[in-house]
Parts: structure tokens; C-alpha cells; sequence
């Protein structure tokens, strides 16, 4: 099993294969399942996370139980259509796909966790890019995943990718780096510059805290995931530009992990610090559970 | 340690209804384990939250995720949104209590998941550690205690007779730690923990030695 970056890379450089390729054998091997079971679950989830987008910008996009989210994916579709955007229409694209899964999650419709749900729509604001840009198809998507996935999986064994462990920064930070890495491969990278991106994607995310607005996966999850596919598809650029990050990417999950493990439990998913310590957050958090303990 | 996440579907994945993968989908997988250790009819569930869980639950929907594990929906069905009231509707008695100390197994997600009926009473220690993934940290079984390493795979057996020895010999080399067997008044338990996920061949190995094998 392979359980850093550096493995990863060397085994892709001196095999000649796709870090994708690498993590499809490891599947292989320890689910004692075949290739093809495992090519369509993971087809599975992309339809999931395909499905997700879609309902995310139809007609008014989605609302919260509670109302505090929703509606938003669908203006950026619009805006974007505008075509005056600030950023382009490759950024919004992102934007708009991200924002639509976070939304869709927050107002529990079904998503698919890459890795978690408040990060889900980091890495599907990441590849619909990388599909209208790139023209991918079908199965080209469905690697993107599984590369993602193989650099996901070091970071879950060797840090943390839950909120309530080790702040945003593991979830929304931990999907940006997953998302870069595998953009780099999809667009012809090589797997070191894969994972020069993961190390500058999530180094620029260190110390994201995570102080959702009553507690709910909606203030600022879902915004955030916006931040972290534009983190994505910038870090993927710098790398595939030829930058390096100076800290192996090994080493920056390792530091993920300490500040994580130094962030005081008001900052790890229990609604108590940040952004959910304000008036305002308190206030939500009142209007909220305040007349409806259930929320149902 | 062992490393927890050991297939990509854990990283992408799983396929669930929103909002948090911790507190939603990882509080059905918990209820999940009880339902398939349980294995009968429930009269009663206590939840007990700690730490995160105990914050929490209540925006994320914890309270009918972890249900609708017990009842054995999977995530992604339809019916986990109303799963506590389809609980009370079939007569379960089902009460949540919100834990002020920290949590007893030592993680911020943590849900204690007790299962009564008229002869048994089970009750799990389960921590949702990220993305869906959990581990369940120990389990009380009728008062028998059992402490687990926390991440599955997990297989508990109950047999008449001792059949230990023949449990090495199929799982020997990927045993994560010793196995474990407590001798109850008229069988055995085992509790076998893996390195990695079992061969379907070595299951239908143990159950032509006892149908009582449950695979976590």
C-alpha cells in the first residue's frame, strides 16, 4: 500500500505509468475485485457527482432546510453567461459546479464525498473544467477520480481529512491538493509535477479553520469549496507551468497534520469559534435552532 | 497504526444524502454495525453523543443517519431523512443524549449505540473518522466486553465449539492482531481482526463451521 507522495511518484517514474494506474492495481489487489467492477463504481460516483452539478443550477438551484444557503450556483451560472466576468468563464465554470454540489449537499440531496461532504464540490468544480477545456471523456473523468483518489488516500492515512480532527484545511484543503494533482496528470503532466501541485494547493489552504455557522455545513463550507477548486486549477497551472514547491509534498501534509492536531477544538467542527462565534453566526444559530430544535 | 482508509471508494465515495460525511453518512455506517451485530428485533435505542457528535448532531442530521443505519438503510436511500420517525412508527423507543465529558474511546465523533430488546442488549463504540470511514472502537455484547483496534474489516463469530485453531489457518497471515475469543456459558466468541478485506472463499470457509459470522 503505498502511503506517501514520494512512493507514489517514484513507482509512476520508474514503471512509466499514470499515478492513476498505480492506485487501480492497489484497488485491485486489496478488494480482491476486478478491474472492470471498479472502473464502474467509480463511474457510479461520477454520475453522482455529475447528477449533483446539474441540479445544483436548474432553474432556481436548490435551498437548505434552514434557508441559509442555496440559490447562489445558479447567479454564478448566469453571471457567467453574461460573459463579463472578472476571472473568465474557465474560473466561473468552477465556481459555478462547486458551489452547485456544496449546495445540493447542503440541502441533503445526494452527493457523492470527495473526500467528505462539506469538500464535495471541490473536485467536481475542478473537472468540469478540466472536461470543457481538455474535451475528457467519460473514461478520462473517471481516471481523474482515481488519481485523486491515490493522493486522497495518503493524506487520510497519514493526517486527517475530517473537520472535527484537523480543521477545513483537512477537508476543502486536503480535496484542492487531491484535485490539482490529478489535474496535472489528466492535462500531461508528469506525476513529480502531480505532485508539486498537491504540496502548493494544500500548502495555500494550511490553517483553514473549520467554525461552520450553527454547526451546519453550510457557512462557509460551501463558498470555501469554491476556494479550493480555483486553488486547484491555479496550483495545477503553477505546476504544469514548471514552479516547484520548495516543501516536498510529503513534508506539507505532515505539517497539515500538526497544525491540525495544535487547532483548539472551537476550531474543529464544533460551531463554537470563527465564524460561527460571531453576532451574526450566533444569531443564525438562534433564528435557527432557536424556534426548531428539530429542524425538521 | 494501521492505515484506516484502505480503498479508493473510501476517499471517493461514498455516493450519500448531504450534509456531512462525518455526522450523516459515517453516523449510518455505525448504525449499520449495531443493526448487522444485532441481527433481530430492537425495542429500544440509546444514542449517546460526545464531543463533536454532541455539538452537533442536530444540524447534520446525525440523529437520523445513525437510525437509518440501524433500520439498514444505506446512505444514499431515500428514506433516511424520516428514519427516526419510521423508527418510533414500528414501536422502537429511540432516545438521544448529548454526552458533556469527552468521549470514552478518545475521538471527537464519537456515538455510543446501545440495542435492546427482551434478551439481549448490545451497545457500540463507534468513531466516525473522516469521510464516511469509521472504527468501532469496542463492543459490549450482553455485558461481554470486547475492545477492537477501531478500523474494520472486523469479524465477530459465535460457535459451539472451538474452532480457533481453524480460523488461523484461514486468516493467519492477515491477521491485524491476535485474534480473540471469549468463552461464554455454552459457546464461543471470536473476534478476528484483518489487514485487509477477507476473500469470499474464506468466508464461506467459516460458515460451514458456524452460521453465526458477521463481517464489519
Amino acid at each position: 500500500m503505498y502511503t506517501a507522495i514520494h512512493e507514489l511518484v517514484a513507482a509512476a517514474q520508474k514503471r512509466q505509468v499514470p499515478i492513476s494506474e498505480l492506485i487501480i492495481e492497489q484497488e485491485i489487489e486489496m478488494s480482491h475485485t476486478s478491474r472492470e467492477v471498479i472502473w464502474a463504481t467509480m463511474g457510479k460516483n461520477l454520475d453522482v457527482m455529475l447528477a449533483a452539478e446539474e441540479k445544483g443550477v436548474t432553474g432556481e438551484g436548490v435551498q437548505s432546510a434552514t434557508g441559509i444557503t442555496g440559490g447562489e450556483a445558479v447567479l454564478l451560472k448566469r453571471y457567467r453567461e453574461k460573459g463579463q466576468s472578472l476571472s473568465g468563464d474557465v474560473m466561473l465554470t468552477a465556481m459555478q459546479n462547486a458551489m452547485a454540489t456544496n449546495e445540493v449537499n447542503a440541502s441533503m440531496g445526494i452527493i457523492c464525498a470527495t473526500p467528505t461532504a462539506g469538500s464535495a464540490g471541490t473536485l467536481p468544480g475542478v473537472l468540469s473544467v478540466l472536461t470543457a477545456r481538455l474535451a475528457l471523456d467519460r473514461n478520462a473523468q473517471i481516471r481523474f477520480l482515481f488519481c485523486a483518489a491515490a493522493f486522497g488516500m495518503v493524506v487520510a492515512n497519514t493526517a486527517m481529512i475530517a473537520g472535527a480532527t484537523g480543521g477545513c484545511q483537512a477537508e476543502v484543503g486536503s480535496a484542492a491538493a487531491m484535485g490539482a494533482a490529478a489535474a496535472v496528470e489528466i492535462a500531461g503532466g508528469t506525476p513529480q509535477q502531480s505532485s508539486e501541485a498537491f504540496a502548493i494547493a494544500m500548502a495555500n489552504l494550511l490553517g483553514l479553520v473549520c467554525d461552520p455557522v450553527a454547526g451546519l455545513v453550510e457557512i462557509p463550507c460551501v463558498k470555501r469549496n469554491v476556494i479550493g477548486a480555483v486553488d486547484a486549477l491555479t496550483s495545477a497551472d503553477m505546476a504544469l507551468a514548471g514552479l516547484v514547491s520548495k516543501i516536498p509534498a510529503d513534508e506539507v501534509i505532515s505539517a497539515m497534520k500538526r497544525i491540525g492536531e495544535e487547532m483548539p477544538a472551537t476550531l474543529r467542527e464544533t460551531g463554537l469559534g470563527g465564524l460561527a462565534a460571531t453576532p451574526t453566526g450566533i444569531a443564525l444559530k438562534m433564528q435557527i435552532f432557536g424556534k426548531d430544535k428539530s429542524l425538521k | 497504526m494501521p492505515n484506516q482508509y484502505r480503498s479508493v471508494f473510501d476517499i471517493i465515495g461514498p455516493i450519500m444524502i448531504g450534509p456531512s460525511s462525518s455526522h450523516t453518512a459515517g453516523a449510518v455506517a455505525i448504525g449499520h454495525v449495531a443493526n448487522r451485530l444485532f441481527h433481530t428485533s430492537i425495542s429500544k435505542i440509546i444514542v449517546r453523543y460526545y464531543e463533536s457528535f454532541a455539538q452537533t448532531h442536530q444540524g447534520h442530521g446525525t440523529d437520523y443517519a445513525i437510525i437509518s443505519g440501524v433500520l439498514g438503510f444505506d446512505p444514499a436511500d431515500k428514506r433516511v431523512p424520516m428514519a427516526v420517525d419510521l423508527a418510533r412508527r414500528q414501536g422502537i423507543d429511540v432516545v438521544f443524549i448529548e454526552e458533556p465529558g469527552k468521549s470514552p474511546v478518545n475521538h471527537p465523533n464519537t456515538a455510543e449505540l446501545t440495542l435492546i430488546n427482551r434478551e439481549k442488549e448490545l451497545t457500540i463504540w463507534g468513531c466516525s473518522i473522516g469521510g464516511g470511514t469509521i472504527e468501532i472502537r469496542q463492543v459490549d455484547f450482553n455485558g461481554i466486553k470486547i475492545k477492537t483496534d477501531g478500523p474494520l474489516p472486523l469479524i465477530f463469530v459465535e460457535s459451539e465449539q472451538a474452532i480457533g485453531t481453524a480460523l488461523d489457518r484461514i486468516f493467519g497471515e492477515n491477521y491485524r492482531d491476535k485474534r480473540i475469543s471469549v468463552k461464554v456459558p455454552d459457546r464461543f466468541l471470536y473476534k478476528i481482526e484483518l489487514i485487509d478485506k477477507p476473500y469470499p472463499e474464506q468466508i464461506e470457509q467459516v460458515r460451514g463451521m458456524s452460521q453465526d459470522v458477521i463481517v464489519l
